[in-house]
């Protein structure tokens, strides 16, 4: 029986195969949640789901796509808008 | 309204939300455009034409372009083209650097790993050789030491058989 504080499914569990042949039951923390657009609520693309500690070491480029309203609108959304914006 | 001379806005892609001139009509799914963003191919899926026009030549150059959208109030993207400058070419040292370069490692090596040798071949050496005196000495006086133990208990022993072998002979006569 895991220890009380880990019986809760705040922890995520993973499985390992250890050298012997049993499984070990192994708890980790779960990833933050992936981003999401802010308008249609689709998740987007070309957004790493890491930890917090993980995307601080990520260069600007790897962590949204370089296009306006990038990391924040998905690409349909953006268009959208941009399109809203010249014919007014 | 795609048409040479149309401006238009980028929609998809990094350029995205800037505007542009068709300069050219390469197929019947793209054009050749150029203005705020880079002068490059586009899909007409990926532009939001506008209601704006300007005469313009066919494969206009940049400047014509840059030109021709001032009077439209828009800036025209400048790529500051690379400098050319000539290649730091390797220069050879001449014969005599060589040779001053080779003294000077030599003489670090002097500093260094030489004396360090030196000094350890004569340590080992004097300290071997006294050593060895000494052990050759010592070995050679165990030695005599140990002869004249071997040999002297053999020839009790000789004697004692030859003593044996007298009175066996004594006894059978």
């Amino acid at each position: 029986m895991p220890a009380p504080r880990l019986r809760s499914r705040s922890l995520r569990k993973i499985f390992r195969k250890v050298p012997g042949g049993r499984t070990n039951v192994h708890f980790k923390k779960r990833k933050p949640e992936s981003a999401v657009c802010g308008s249609c609520g689709d998740v987007l693309k070309g957004t790493p789901r890491e930890f917090p500690f993980r995307m601080r070491g990520m260069a600007k480029t790897k962590k949204r796509p370089e296009r306006p309203y990038g990391g924040v609108l998905c690409s349909r959304c953006m268009r959208q808008e941009i399109i809203k914006k010249v014919r007014q | 309204m795609i048409e040479i001379g149309r401006v238009v806005v980028k929609i998809a892609g990094r350029d995205a939300g800037c505007k542009a001139i068709i300069i050219d009509i390469l197929d019947d799914k793209y054009v050749l455009l150029d203005g705020e963003t880079r002068r490059r191919k586009c899909n007409i899926l990926h532009i939001e034409p506008l209601n704006q026009k300007i005469d313009i030549k066919k494969n206009a150059s940049h400047e014509e372009v840059s030109n021709a959208l001032k009077e439209l109030g828009i800036v025209a993207l400048q790529t500051k083209p690379k400098p050319k400058t000539p290649k730091p070419a390797k220069k050879r040292k001449t014969p005599e650097q060589l040779r001053v370069q080779k003294e000077e490692k030599r003489k670090l090596r002097d500093l260094f790993k030489f004396k360090k040798k030196e000094e350890k071949v004569e340590e080992k050496k004097e300290s071997t050789l006294e050593e060895k005196a000494g052990l050759a000495e010592e070995k050679k006086g165990e030695e005599v030491e140990i002869k004249t133990k071997q040999e002297k208990p053999k020839t009790e022993k000789k004697e004692t058989k030859k003593v044996s072998a007298k009175k066996t002979e004594k006894k059978k006569s």
